[in-house]
């Protein structure tokens, strides 16, 4: 059994319903649950009709569920940093430096990298918690950075540790004589943080790659651009060492139709389906019927029979 | 008695050169210049941002502030005011 289960996909192709649906079924099967929402848009609360938010919520017997707020993880994470600040920094410095603080803060890249910290943290903490954790994504090309950052910024901080021990190793040498400088390069509080931040960087990357623990469920519909879509984003998980194991086809037409319009709609899918099935021919095909209603909490059940398989 | 003489004034004549020369001063002097110039280019691979260098890791280099924000404010004036590549390179061998 995976324990962390990702959904992902092209946007509005279903992936919350999906994964709403999976989360119900999981629940109903006596797991403990938790359905996590990385997507800013989110519209978990929506499905459920009940306001989620950043705190663990309990929506049912054995289902809980989270969506991540950025702008609240960024602040907690600036606050924290004031806090300490002001047991280290001179008061007229803190000042100085709160601005900058609160200009980072509403950057461009750290809403993604706040999102990322909670997910590791949620992935590295709450793993032993839960029997299962699903993970609704936002849509593709948000989601594959999401999970090649832990690569992409190892190196980084590879990079940051080994330029501050030269520079300290520099400083050390230019003051020989003083046999103290030796200690400070191991306690010096700025490579101990990067390095306590690289190793959950690490430890993230491990847990994401074993394809024990992890599950990709990529979520699309019998047309030409999800198709696509989902190829590209899958090879460039393939790339990274993430295993795609499921492939789910959301809202396939009724076999029983009249009208002109949707039989020309109904054979194109056909076509599509074929295309899907012998391109994902090693993957576990799972075809979602488009159902006549909403998807909510009280129907929800009505798709969660589909994703026994996964 | 000769011998003896003559290595004192070896020695004063070494201990001369290097008071007039300054070789072990300089060279530690300029081993602290280029450790200074590291410690300054870290501090521009963690807040490059700030002189509109986009970097990946701004978020998580936020948390060392509390440990570099003193130098912040002097790392940003030294680089500001830096008018061309090769003024700052030949400043190295001024000294």
């Amino acid at each position: 059994m995976k324990k962390l289960i990702f959904f992902g996909g092209k946007g509005g192709v279903g992936k919350t319903t999906s994964s709403a649906a999976f989360a119900f079924l999981c629940a109903n099967n006596g797991e403990k649950t938790l359905l996590v929402s990385t997507d800013p848009a989110h519209s978990l609360c929506d499905i459920f009709e009940k306001e989620i938010g950043s705190k663990i919520t309990e929506l049912n017997k054995n289902l809980f569920a989270l969506e991540i707020d950025p702008e609240e993880e960024t602040q907690n994470y600036i606050n924290g940093i004031k806090g300490k600040m002001k047991d280290v920094v001179s008061p007229i410095i803190i000042k100085e430096i709160e601005k900058q603080l609160d200009a980072a803060s509403v950057s461009p890249g750290s809403d993604e990298s706040a999102v990322f910290d909670k997910l590791m943290e949620i992935i590295i903490d709450y793993r032993d918690k839960y029997d299962r954790i699903v993970i609704d994504t936002a849509p593709t090309g948000h989601t594959l950075r999401l999970l090649t950052l832990p690569e992409l910024l190892g190196g980084w901080m590879d990079r940051l540790i080994e330029k501050r021990i030269q520079a300290m190793e520099l400083y050390e040498m230019s003051k020989r004589y003083d046999s103290k400088l030796k200690v400070i390069i191991e306690d010096d509080p700025v490579i101990s943080t990067l390095k306590a931040r690289k190793e959950k960087m690490e430890k993230t990357r491990e847990i994401l790659t074993n394809d024990k623990l992890v599950s990709f469920v990529f979520v699309l519909n019998a047309e030409k651009l999800p198709i696509e879509e989902t190829k590209k984003a899958i090879h460039v998980l393939t790339k990274y060492n993430f295993v795609v194991n499921d492939i789910v086809v959301n809202r396939i037409l009724p076999e029983e139709i009249t009208n002109a319009f949707w039989q020309k709609r109904k054979a194109l899918e056909k076509t599509y389906l074929e295309e899907i099935e012998e391109y994902f021919h090693d993957k576990n095909i799972i075809k979602v019927p488009l159902i006549d209603t909403d998807v909510k909490s009280e129907n929800i059940n009505i798709l969660s029979s589909y994703f026994s398989s996964i | 008695m000769d011998k003896n003489k003559r290595k004192e004034i070896y020695e004063n004549i070494k201990l001369f050169i290097s008071a007039v020369f300054d070789f072990q001063d300089m060279s530690s002097k300029r081993v602290k210049k280029n450790a200074m110039d590291e410690f300054d280019n870290f501090m521009l691979l963690c807040y490059g941002d700030l002189i509109g260098i986009p970097l990946p890791t701004t978020y998580y280099t936020l948390e060392l502030l509390p440990y570099l924000a003193e130098d912040l404010h002097g790392w940003e004036h030294r680089i500001m005011a830096r008018k061309s590549v090769y003024q700052d390179r030949w400043g190295d061998f001024d000294n």
